[in-house]
C-alpha cells in the first residue's frame, strides 16, 4: 500500500520556476579547473567582497535612518560607498562575472543577492 | 557487490510485501537489533540522475512509510558490502533510534507560497511617497543622491520583509496548531513568500489539510502548493556524539545483534 504522496497546486510551472531560482546560488564546489581557476577565484573573492560590502551598507543605511550621522557624514559615506560600488562594477566587468553570480547563501539569513 | 540504501525503519523483521527498486532490483531489510535498514543491491555504478530512478527511489520509500516509521536516505547513497553497513548501523544506531522514536506515526508536508512581490512593492513604494516626511532630505551632490537613492531602496526592502513576516506569522499559526515540528524559510526568492514543511502527527493530517484550505481561501491572490504525506526527511537530527560509542556501549549493542540478524542478504554479498 503507498502513502499516497501528492503535490498540488494550480500554478506548476510558477513554482518550478521560483525553486530553480532559489537554487541558482553559488556552486557547491568550487571550479578548480586549470582553464578557468582565475575566474573561479576571483569569483570566491568578489562574493566575499560584495558580502561586506552590503552589510557595511546596511549599517550606514540603519544609522542614517535612526538621525546618528550628521549630513557631512552622510555625504562621506555615500561617496566611499559610491566608490566602492563602482570598483566593484569594474572588478565584475574584468572577469566577466554577473550580480547573480555573486551569490551566497547565508543560512537562515537567507541569500546575500 | 553494493548495497543502495533506501530507509531506516523501525522494524527487525523482513518485509512482507515484495517491492522492487532501482533497476526493479528486489527490496529487503537488513536488520540491526530492532530497527532495519531497507536495501537493494547495485552491480554496476550508479547511472546519471534521471526522473525515473528519482521514482523509483521515492516509491521504495512510500511504500515503507505505509508500514514503518521511515528515516529516508539520500538518494543515490551506497555502501560497499554487509559488514560496512552493519558497521555504520553499529555507530550511529542510538540517533536512528531516536529519530524514528521521535517521528513515529508522523508525516512531513511542505507547504510554499508566492506573493505577487511586484504588486506588494508597488503599494509600498505609493505608501512611503505619501509619507514624504520619512524621506531623505540631502543635498544635490552625486554622493548625496546615491545615499538618497540606498535610502530608499533600503526603505522599501524592510517594508517587504516586515509585510512578508507578517503573513507568514498569519499563516503558520494555522498550520503551528497541527505540527509537532516546523522548518520555515521565508522569500527564498522575492516571489516565493513562503517555503516551509512540518512535521504532522498522522491523527492530525486532516485538521493541516483544512488549515490549508482555510489560509489558501483568505488570499486568491497568492499561489499555493500542498505537497505530502513525506518520509521525514528535514526533521532527522543526528546528535553530536555520533558514530562516538563506548566501548561497553558496542559490547552491549553488538550483544543484542542476533545469528541470524547477522546473515541476512549475506548469500549474494
Amino acid at each position: 500500500m503507498m502513502a499516497n504522496t501528492m503535490v498540488e497546486t494550480e500554478s506548476p510551472e510558477e513554482f518550478i520556476e521560483e525553486i530553480e531560482k532559489a537554487q541558482n546560488g553559488l556552486p557547491k564546489k568550487i571550479d578548480a579547473n586549470p582553464k578557468t581557476v582565475e575566474k573561479g577565484l576571483a569569483k570566491l573573492v568578489l562574493t566575499l567582497i560584495e558580502l561586506i560590502r552590503k552589510l557595511l551598507e546596511k549599517q550606514a543605511m540603519r544609522r542614517v535612518e535612526a538621525g546618528s550621522l550628521s549630513d557631512e557624514q552622510i555625504e562621506n559615506v555615500g561617496e566611499t560607498l559610491m566608490k566602492l560600488e563602482n570598483k566593484m562594477e569594474e572588478l565584475k566587468e574584468i572577469f566577466g562575472l554577473k550580480n547573480e553570480e555573486l551569490n551566497l547563501n547565508l543560512g537562515p539569513l537567507g541569500d546575500l543577492m | 557487490m553494493k548495497l543502495y540504501l533506501y530507509g531506516i525503519i523501525d522494524s527487525s523483521n523482513q518485509i512482507k510485501e515484495s517491492i522492487y527498486g532501482l533497476k526493479g532490483a528486489g527490496v529487503y531489510n537488513i536488520p540491526f537489533c530492532d530497527i532495519g535498514v531497507v536495501v537493494s543491491e547495485i552491480n554496476q555504478p550508479m547511472q546519471k540522475v534521471t526522473e525515473g530512478t528519482v521514482l523509483e527511489h521515492e516509491a521504495v520509500v512510500e511504500n515503507l512509510m505505509a508500514d514503518f516509521t521511515v528515516l529516508p536516505v539520500r538518494f543515490q547513497t551506497l555502501i560497499e558490502g554487509r559488514d560496512n553497513l552493519l558497521s555504520t548501523m553499529q555507530s550511529y544506531y542510538r540517533d536512528f533510534k531516536d529519530n524514528l522514536e521521535r517521528l513515529r506515526d508522523k508525516f512531513e508536508f511542505g507547504i510554499k507560497v508566492i506573493w505577487p512581490a511586484d504588486k506588494i512593492k508597488e503599494n509600498i513604494i505609493k505608501t512611503l511617497n505619501k509619507e514624504q516626511q520619512k524621506k531623505l532630505k540631502l543635498g544635490s551632490s552625486p554622493s548625496n543622491k546615491f545615499m538618497k537613492d540606498k535610502f530608499d531602496k533600503y526603505k522599501i526592502d524592510k517594508e517587504f520583509e516586515a509585510k512578508a513576516d507578517k503573513f507568514i506569522k498569519v499563516m503558520d499559526i494555522f498550520f503551528s496548531k497541527f505540527a509537532a515540528e516546523k522548518r520555515i524559510e521565508k522569500l527564498k526568492t522575492e516571489n516565493l513568500l513562503l517555503d516551509a514543511v512540518y512535521l504532522v502527527e498522522k491523527d492530525k493530517e486532516s485538521n493541516f489539510r483544512e488549515a490549508f484550505e482555510h489560509i489558501k481561501s483568505t488570499r486568491s491572490d497568492f499561489k499555493y502548493l500542498f505537497s505530502g504525506p513525506w518520509p521525514a526527511y528535514n526533521f532527522v537530527v543526528f546528535s553530536k556524539q555520533s558514530g562516538l560509542l563506548t566501548d561497553s556501549q558496542q559490547i552491549d549493542l553488538l550483544n543484542k545483534v542476533t545469528q541470524d540478524q547477522m546473515l541476512v542478504g549475506a548469500d549474494s554479498i
